[in-house]
């Protein structure tokens, strides 16, 4: 740091306002120089190292050469073959479609609800977040508990109401477990929904709901015709980002099932980390990988598009 | 009706908090009411077994899953989070500034690039970074993991300070140039000063990544050494039998960090939440 303090001001000792542009490109430079130096290291390094992984046949030996024999498509053919592979595949995609559908209808139910006025609402949106901080590992673990067959919160609900008479085995019956990490996916991100549609709300203007009821408008018809039009960026914004987080998800389903019973609900995710670090077949999982990278990829230019106007922005003209 | 709202509210509430209420009493519940096969909604013969087992590694309980007390997963956890949340300031808070103040060239790629980064999924960056790392003899180290653990924090800090950055007048910036200071001066004296806010709920988030960070733990180190929380109570799940109250105690020792954080630093954890995908 002192470094780079010498080097400014001995550029600008001798002439200031003649170098002046030149010395600010430079401290521009510096104080950018650890976040490139960091983004190079710790993103495009391992983006480009997991391309080459996903064609070379690695085997646990080949993990200290850096490098290992090229494989050709070996991988990516051992990966679309491999029928727990294209099930997780699969149901990434199932689990990331209701997990968003049920986030969005539950999150802006509530967003709604928050922007009415009502005894104790600043106190109810606070407490709301709590999912969102916890590790996603408790998450997991938490869901778990509640969804044991013997003794478990969801069960014993089950029972009292009537609507089972036999404890469910959620977590060891393959064709139940997926519900289980569904609903603990949707619980984590009602947070995130909530309260990005509710500060979109809070931004819609007064006077515009005001003109709608004087102009005769039903709230189903105000909702749809003047306040989803408005919040739609947000909207799109929120679900993007939705989509991101839940192709991701991963301690979730490692707390909550392990990815089992069976594989039953394996992820893109939890089966990539199955390939590579219980396996140790790094080829196969960078594969996997790259499945999911390009799966999360695809949202890029969309995310690009939508926030433009903070990538436009720079510094006034006045430099 | 605005009591059925407040009703509405309180219901909801309900079912968003229940899961967490469920864990801290099932956390103070004996080993006998835990495999009892019911469910009890209210803590019924508290006892604190748990945490004895869980922060001095003693079990009280018939059978002991894993040994080692917890104390030391919650130091290493700490150390990772306040690691995770230095690094993220040292490298973000001078890159905002740049990108908000300076005109570069570099400016529209680099947030792009940031952008893009905050949709990588971490297992794709997790299977390179534990054999890079390997090459450079780096496995099982504080370094690696925050290292690591930097990628849920350096970008989201980078945008959201970077917001923060264009809310302060241009002017400043130049009043200070006009009276001589040097481009580091100004950063130092004139603008961090400022920026108080947005560096505590950067530092914050950073914080909560690297302390309830899984992946890279599982990942990167190799159960020798270092273990966080998340990786105890990871451990304690096993495989064919769970040692519930040393599960439940150690995950609510996890989330005393965000319990803190949520009544202390409120204010800061909300706008944050929200920075960075809206205004971003």
């Amino acid at each position: 740091m002192t470094q780079m303090n010498m080097e400014i001001e001995a550029g600008a000792a001798p002439r200031p306002w003649l170098s002046s542009r030149r010395k600010q490109q430079l401290a521009g430079w510096l104080f950018l120089a650890p976040a490139i130096a960091y983004l190079l290291f710790a993103f495009a390094l391992p983006i480009v190292y997991n391309v080459m992984l996903s064609f070379e046949h690695t085997s646990p030996a080949t993990i200290a050469n850096f490098t290992a024999p090229f494989a050709g498509l070996a991988n990516y053919r051992a990966v679309f073959q491999d029928p727990t592979s294209r099930e997780a595949i699969v149901r990434t995609f199932e689990f990331t479609f209701l997990s968003l559908l049920f986030q969005f209808i539950i999150g802006f139910a509530l967003a709604l609800l928050f922007s009415m006025r009502f005894p104790g609402r600043t106190f109810a949106r606070s407490l709301i977040i709590v999912p969102w901080l916890l590790p996603l590992i408790v998450t997991g673990v938490i869901f778990r508990f509640l969804f044991q067959a013997e003794g478990g919160a969801i069960n014993q609900v089950l029972t009292n109401v009537g609507l089972t008479d036999h404890p469910i085995q959620w977590l060891n019956d393959p064709n139940l477990a997926f519900w289980t990490i569904l609903v603990a996916n949707v619980w984590l991100g009602i947070p995130f929904f909530t309260l990005l549609l509710y500060s979109a709300l809070q931004d819609v203007p007064v006077e515009v709901k005001e003109a709608a009821v004087i102009d005769g408008a039903g709230a189903w018809q105000r909702l749809r015709l003047v306040i989803v039009p408005i919040i739609l960026p947000v909207i799109e914004v929120t679900l993007l980002l939705g989509f991101v987080f839940t192709v991701k998800v991963f301690d979730l389903v490692i707390g909550l099932t392990g990815g089992g019973p069976a594989n039953s609900t394996q992820l893109i995710t939890t089966w990539s980390y199955n390939l590579s670090f219980q396996v140790f077949s790094f080829g196969q999982g960078a594969a996997l990988n790259n499945v999911l990278l390009a799966l999360a990829l695809i949202c890029s230019p969309m995310y690009l598009w939508l926030s433009r106007s903070s990538l436009q922005r720079s510094r006034g003209a006045d430099t | 009706m605005r009591w059925l709202c407040t009703l509405g509210a309180g219901v909801a509430l309900v079912i968003v908090l229940f899961p967490v209420y469920a864990i801290i009493v099932g956390s103070f519940e004996s080993t006998e009411t835990l495999f009892s096969g019911t469910f009890y909604w209210l803590p019924h013969a508290a006892t604190f077994d748990n945490y004895r087992t869980v922060l001095q590694g003693s079990s009280a309980s018939t059978q002991q899953t894993v040994g080692g007390s917890q104390l030391g997963h919650v130091m290493t956890s700490l150390i990772v989070g306040l690691g995770t949340a230095l690094l993220a300031l040292v490298v973000a808070v001078p890159a905002a500034y740049a990108l908000s103040k300076y005109r570069m060239r570099v400016t529209v790629l680099l947030v792009s690039g940031l952008l893009v980064a905050q949709i990588v999924p971490s297992i794709v960056l997790a299977t390179s970074l534990f054999i890079v790392f390997h090459w450079i003899h780096l496995v099982n180290t504080y370094p690696a993991l925050i290292l690591a653990d930097g990628t849920y924090a350096i970008p989201f800090a980078i945008l959201v300070l970077r917001a923060f950055f264009f809310s302060l007048p241009n002017e400043l910036v130049d009043a200070a140039r006009v009276d001589g200071a040097s481009e580091w001066t100004t950063f130092k004296l004139i603008v961090l000063p400022l920026a108080r806010s947005a560096v505590i709920t950067v530092a914050v988030f950073a914080f909560l990544a690297g302390w309830g960070d899984f992946i890279f733990a599982l990942t990167i180190l190799n159960g020798a050494g270092i273990e966080p929380i998340t990786l105890g109570i990871y451990s304690y799940l096993g495989n064919y039998s769970t040692d519930w109250g040393a599960v439940m105690a150690s995950a609510v020792v996890a989330l005393v960090p965000a319990a803190v954080l949520l009544v202390v630093a409120q204010r800061y954890i909300a706008s944050g939440l929200t920075a960075g995908s809206v205004k971003g």
